[in-house]
């Protein structure tokens, strides 16, 4: 690869500095592998995830981040074939043999897609209030408060406070994603799972919405998947470098602080990847 | 039958123009002629099909619109010829079988898309897939052989134990069984395949996007199709009821082995009547001079319904795209 871009690459990872210093765990994974119809996708994911930070998963194409992330609340069950081996711990619950329904689960752990998936036959008010209505909630003065606290929460009162009853669909997309992290927000999760938020958006939509999860993990742990090692290592505190083996399924290669994984990761492989070297 | 949702490719954006491409083939050969011929063929099938229709209809609508559509009776061969108990026949049957049809076919929809095995899901799909082959006079020969009969000892006693049921659906008492709502329940039984073979479509290109978001949010299952998949469908879902909508108004041989074949306006479905379709074509070969074009006008009539029908299916199936292409 070409000298000059290294150089550019590494003088553009700006590494956050703060204290190593761990929390309690909001989800705890242990030896989780994922598998279709008996071939492994991800396998050997064993870590920490702490509250109140963000955690990044990241590696090259093919290295079983969303694949993992998925399995943290269960929409693997929808796949046939799938299985999901290993403990995932939510509070020290095992989800997927404790004392926990995948309803429950779901509102506890919240999910934000690649692409912006407002429902598009619900107004912007009738999307962010969605989640509490699938869980019974009927009472308007309720809702109202939900909608208005989540979207302002997602920082995006301000723009829609006066067209909550237009149709989602009328929203930029950038502004459709907000929406996305407010319905997920409006169900009160201890853990906001995003599947590459910003993947399909343009670079200032993207730049509110990093602002926004810096924001957010004050009240929620949030983990996600990125693509963007810059991304990675701008918004997460902690990073999981995941890579595809020699039997192209997914391995956890290193976690820790992303400070550590940027600047001094054990794994030689880690350092490639976050210089550019591949991927 | 199945409607495909991605739109075909627009080939008149493309560059260049078709005059530059006729312009590249070094002549124009014989079968360029062939396929002009063949078009203009085409049309002049059409143009002289409708054309013809209407010219013979005219004298009826000329003299008698008023007995053609609001008239009861027909008296072969002088008239008058009354139109409104095909009318009425035909919306009964219709709107009967339509009921029916939507109920059970948005059930079999939703359980092969959403909650049968994969094993069973492809056997109903191929099951509905097989009764949309059947040939309608099969339908009419086992609504009259089998499920009269049935009727007879079965359905009609239960019907009558209920309060009311005879001012409603009138009291035949033991006939061949041949009634407007026997016709409905065949009527059904045919437009069932028509509507879940569309309908399937429609909800299965609902994003999956949508599904698993709602997933997320703790929705159970049935709430993720009553609340998103049901809604984001709703558009193409008409136009799956319309499309079975035109086929039961348009269905001819069945209806006429089992409805009954009587030209008597009939708001009691138990009691024998008749629909457009299959008064004309019952009544065809004995039809001289007016009656002949009494009965080329309730073609014309019934022809105008279908191809609206079909008009607003299309249409509503087109809105279903753009719902989608937004998501």
């Amino acid at each position: 690869m070409d000298q000059e871009f290294m150089a550019q690459v590494e003088t553009k990872v700006v590494v956050p500095t703060e204290s190593p210093q761990r929390g309690a765990a909001a989800m705890q994974l242990k030896g989780v592998a994922v598998s279709f119809h008996g071939r492994v996708a991800v396998r050997d994911c064993t870590f920490d995830v702490t509250k109140n930070r963000v955690t990044s998963l990241i590696g090259p194409s093919g290295s079983g981040k969303t694949t993992l992330l998925r399995a943290l609340n269960r929409l693997h069950d929808l796949t046939p074939g799938a299985k999901v081996a290993g403990q995932i711990l939510l509070e020290g619950t095992d989800i997927y043999r404790g004392d926990i329904t995948v309803t429950e689960l779901r509102t506890r752990v919240g999910m934000v897609f690649q692409r912006p998936n407002p429902f598009p036959t619900m107004s912007i008010y009738e999307n962010a209030v969605s989640g509490l209505r699938f869980n019974g909630v009927k009472k308007k003065s309720i809702l109202d408060e939900a909608a208005e606290t989540s979207l302002k929460s997602a920082a995006l009162w301000d723009s829609v406070q006066s067209r909550l009853k237009v149709a989602a669909s009328n929203l930029s997309g950038g502004e459709q994603q907000r929406l996305c992290i407010a319905r997920a927000l409006a169900m009160d999760p201890e853990v906001l799972l995003m599947d590459e938020p910003t993947s399909a958006l343009d670079p200032i939509a993207t730049l509110k919405i990093e602002e926004l999860m810096t924001e957010l993990k004050k009240r929620v742990t949030v983990i996600i998947v990125t693509h963007n090692m810059q991304q990675a290592a701008r918004i997460s505190d902690d990073c999981a470098f995941l890579l595809m083996g020699e039997d192209r399924a997914g391995e956890l290669i290193e976690f820790d602080t992303t400070e550590k994984i940027f600047n001094n990761p054990i794994d030689p492989r880690t350092l490639d990847y976050t210089l550019g070297r591949f991927g | 039958m199945s409607i495909v949702i991605p739109p075909p490719p627009d080939f008149t954006t493309h560059e260049g123009g078709g005059a530059e491409f006729n312009s590249a083939t070094p002549s124009r050969t014989w079968y360029h002629y062939v396929l002009i011929l063949a078009s203009i063929v085409f049309a002049a099938v059409s143009v002289g099909f409708i054309g013809t229709i209407l010219w013979n209809a005219l004298p009826d609508f000329e003299h008698h619109t008023g007995t053609l559509l609001g008239g009861n009776g027909w008296q072969s061969p002088a008239g008058p010829f009354g139109g409104l108990a095909m009318i009425v026949g035909t919306l009964e049957t219709s709107v009967v079988a339509l009921v029916i049809a939507v109920v059970i076919g948005l059930g079999t929809s939703i359980s092969i898309v959403f909650l049968l095995p994969r094993r069973f899901r492809n056997v109903v799909a191929t099951l509905v897939e097989l009764l949309a082959a059947v040939p309608s006079v099969v339908y009419g020969l086992w609504g009259f052989l089998v499920l009269a009969p049935w009727m007879l000892k079965t359905v009609i006693p239960w019907l009558n134990s209920w309060p009311f049921a005879k001012e409603l659906f009138g009291n035949p008492g033991q006939q061949d069984g041949q009634s407007l709502l026997l016709a409905s329940i065949v009527l059904a039984v045919m437009i069932l395949p028509t509507f879940v073979a569309i309908s399937r479509e429609v909800i299965s290109v609902v994003p999956n996007d949508l599904i698993e978001a709602s997933l997320s949010l703790g929705a159970t299952r049935w709430q993720m199709i009553r609340e998103v998949v049901l809604p984001t469908a709703k558009i193409g879902l008409f136009g799956a009821t319309f499309l079975a909508l035109a086929r039961a108004t348009g269905e001819t041989v069945a209806v006429a082995l089992i409805a009954g074949g009587v030209a008597n306006v009939q708001y009691h479905l138990l009691y024998p009547g008749t629909s457009i379709a299959s008064w004309i074509a019952t009544e065809f070969g004995e039809a001289q001079g007016n009656e002949i074009s009494a009965l080329m006008a309730l073609g014309v009539l019934l022809m105008l319904v279908n191809f609206g029908l079909s008009l607003i299916s299309r249409w509503l199936v087109s809105r279903q795209r753009k719902v989608l292409a937004v998501v």
